[in-house]
């Protein structure tokens, strides 16, 4: 059962992704085990775990002082690292990327087509691979923390996310 | 009452003889027939010069995977025709993207594209393609092309040593439609630790400007550097977007990326990109004029009006021609699904009211447009269709025939 007023479909079938030479020039926060969208979506379907996939922005402002202030603790990283398969998309980059349909484009391209008009942006999706719900903007450690435990501990299969918060 | 609602109507009568009566399109016409299967094209090129029309002929170049693998396919027709030809096959490797083309003398184009982290040029003709002549030395990708009369010159971004540069190549063309690579520079005789991406370059009378993505600064801006002729130094590179970063100790600027060029009059540039500095509404398109062909850019201006301010737009392209006009085109879905947009000065100087041509909007999804402005000011203009974002897609062409007289 899924409850989330998000979804653009593309984001559920990527399957591959060709690493260009300045992949490594993104910026995911340090101290997290952000894969390319690829080798997460493999990863994710091979151990059946959820993921995490954030669109960030090169020198974005609110995904810097997430990384600062947010990503930082100890707590986040060592739940996200340990229960989720991390995946990242520089929505400015033009890495390539391949799609569920067979399709090449760019993670720019991608970004587009999924509708992300800011970054960071984060969607969630459950150890089956399904889109559960999206997060624009800055959020705090105890959002990220509720977010996670939201999914590694069922509660997306009975009820919303907003019931879940609310009840926290 | 009545006189004041009467005057308003007059307004915007007024306000709307702009880019939505500056040319009458065409019928479209397939570019390369019916969608089919898991058949993608891609206009995705540096600085979106995806068509080129030389005296009486139109030409098209795109990438698609329809032989599994992504390549670059082009077409040319005579403009009094009414179907392209067949494609022709450009690239032979095991993968190929991001072409670009621009016509040059003798009813001849040339084109480059990147090819297994190799970028290449060829020259078209009406009779078919010469030999691909290797432009790079070193991993390279992101190429595109500028000619102003026998003058034409390549760009690209490559990597060497782990160090990234943008590098021009001037081009000599033989009437034999060979290629001779002249002398080739890098922008900035430094490479850097950080990437740059999507150079967009265009010549004129004044010389050569080239602009690209940079991230030195730990943040993508937009640089941009001249020079006056082959062999001659390029200047140190100058900030072509506007960026504010006084928020928080995290604030660096508003994102901006893949910036078009376009040469017109005799030595002035258009340069147009897209912009974040309208925070959470996404990407705005704003443009600089630039005089002394690049040397000197004025400030930055809004593109898109009023009625799609509140939403992103996506894949600016422009274009200029020699007798002074110039225009941009853009995608974006204030209507739900995306449609072309486009934009011309208006008689005030100022950025016309948006307008999306009727043969390029509508129900489905239109986008990625490429533009060619003629010496007549007829507008001819490329696009990506697609029933729904994941489906497969064609390529369609329009001529706007001008309004103006001549």
């Amino acid at each position: 059962m899924q409850h989330s007023t998000f979804v653009r479909l593309p984001i559920a079938i990527v399957i591959l992704l060709t690493l260009s030479i300045d992949t490594l020039m993104a910026a995911p926060p340090e101290g997290y085990r952000f894969l390319s969208l690829t080798e997460a979506t493999q990863l994710a379907s091979s151990e059946n775990k959820p993921m995490l996939l954030y669109f960030g922005r090169y020198g974005c402002t609110t995904c810097r002082k997430m990384h600062a202030e947010v990503f930082s603790d100890a707590s986040l990283s060592a739940k996200y690292n340990t229960a989720f398969v991390l995946a990242y998309v520089d929505t400015e980059s033009g890495n390539r990327i391949k799609l569920g349909n067979g399709e090449r484009t760019t993670e720019m391209q991608f970004a587009t087509r999924s509708r992300i008009l800011g970054t960071p942006t984060f969607i969630y999706f459950s150890p089956e691979q399904k889109p559960l719900f999206k997060k624009a903007g800055f959020q705090t450690v105890d959002q990220m923390n509720l977010y996670g435990d939201y999914i590694l501990e069922n509660h997306y299969q009975s009820m919303p996310l907003q019931e879940f918060m609310a009840r926290q | 009452m009545r006189i004041r609602f009467a005057g308003l109507c007059l307004a915007l009568a007024i306000f709307q003889t702009q880019a939505s009566e500056r040319w009458i399109f065409d019928s479209r016409i397939t570019v390369t027939g019916p969608p089919v299967g898991a058949v993608y094209h891609h206009l995705d090129g540096s600085g979106r010069k995806h068509i080129a029309v030389n005296g009486e002929s139109v030409a098209v170049v795109w990438e698609d995977n329809r032989s599994r693998a992504p390549q670059i396919y082009v077409t040319l027709k005579l403009l009094t025709q009414e179907t392209f030809p067949t494609a022709l096959s450009v690239s032979s490797g095991s993968e190929a993207y991001e072409p670009a083309i621009d016509a040059i003398s003798g009813n001849r184009f040339v084109l480059t594209f990147e090819q297994d982290a190799s970028v290449f040029a060829r020259i078209l003709t009406v009779e078919g393609l010469a030999e691909p002549v290797r432009l790079s030395r070193a991993a390279a990708s992101h190429v595109s092309i500028a000619s102003f009369g026998e003058r034409v010159f390549a760009s690209w971004r490559e990597q060497n040593n782990g160090r990234w540069v943008v590098k021009i190549a001037a081009l000599q063309v033989t009437n034999a439609n060979r290629i001779v690579v002249g002398s080739i520079q890098s922008v900035e005789a430094d490479g850097l630790q950080t990437p740059v991406l999507f150079p967009a370059i265009a010549v004129n009378s004044a010389g050569i400007c080239v602009a690209w993505e940079d991230r030195r600064a730990g943040h993508t801006r937009l640089l941009v550097s001249h020079a006056e002729d082959a062999g001659k130094s390029f200047t140190e590179p100058q900030f072509l977007n506007e960026f504010f970063s006084n928020r928080n100790q995290y604030d660096r600027g508003s994102g901006v990326t893949r910036v078009s060029l376009a040469s017109f009059g005799q030595d002035e540039i258009l340069a147009a990109w897209m912009d974040k500095r309208r925070g959470g509404k996404g990407y705005g398109i704003f443009a600089a004029l630039g005089a002394d062909g690049g040397e000197n850019f004025g400030p930055n201006e809004k593109v898109h009006g009023e009625e799609g301010d509140t939403q992103p737009h996506y894949n600016p392209a422009t274009a200029g021609n020699q007798a002074g006009d110039f225009v941009i085109a853009w995608d974006d879905f204030r209507r739900g699904d995306s449609d072309i947009w486009i934009s011309a000065y208006n008689p005030d100087l100022e950025w016309s009211q948006d307008y999306a041509p009727p043969v390029a909007s509508g129900s489905g999804e239109q986008s990625h447009p490429s533009i060619v402005l003629d010496e007549h000011n007829n507008l001819h203009l490329l696009w990506i269709d697609r029933d729904h974002l994941d489906g497969p897609s064609r390529l369609w062409y329009s001529l706007g025939r001008t309004t103006q007289q001549q």
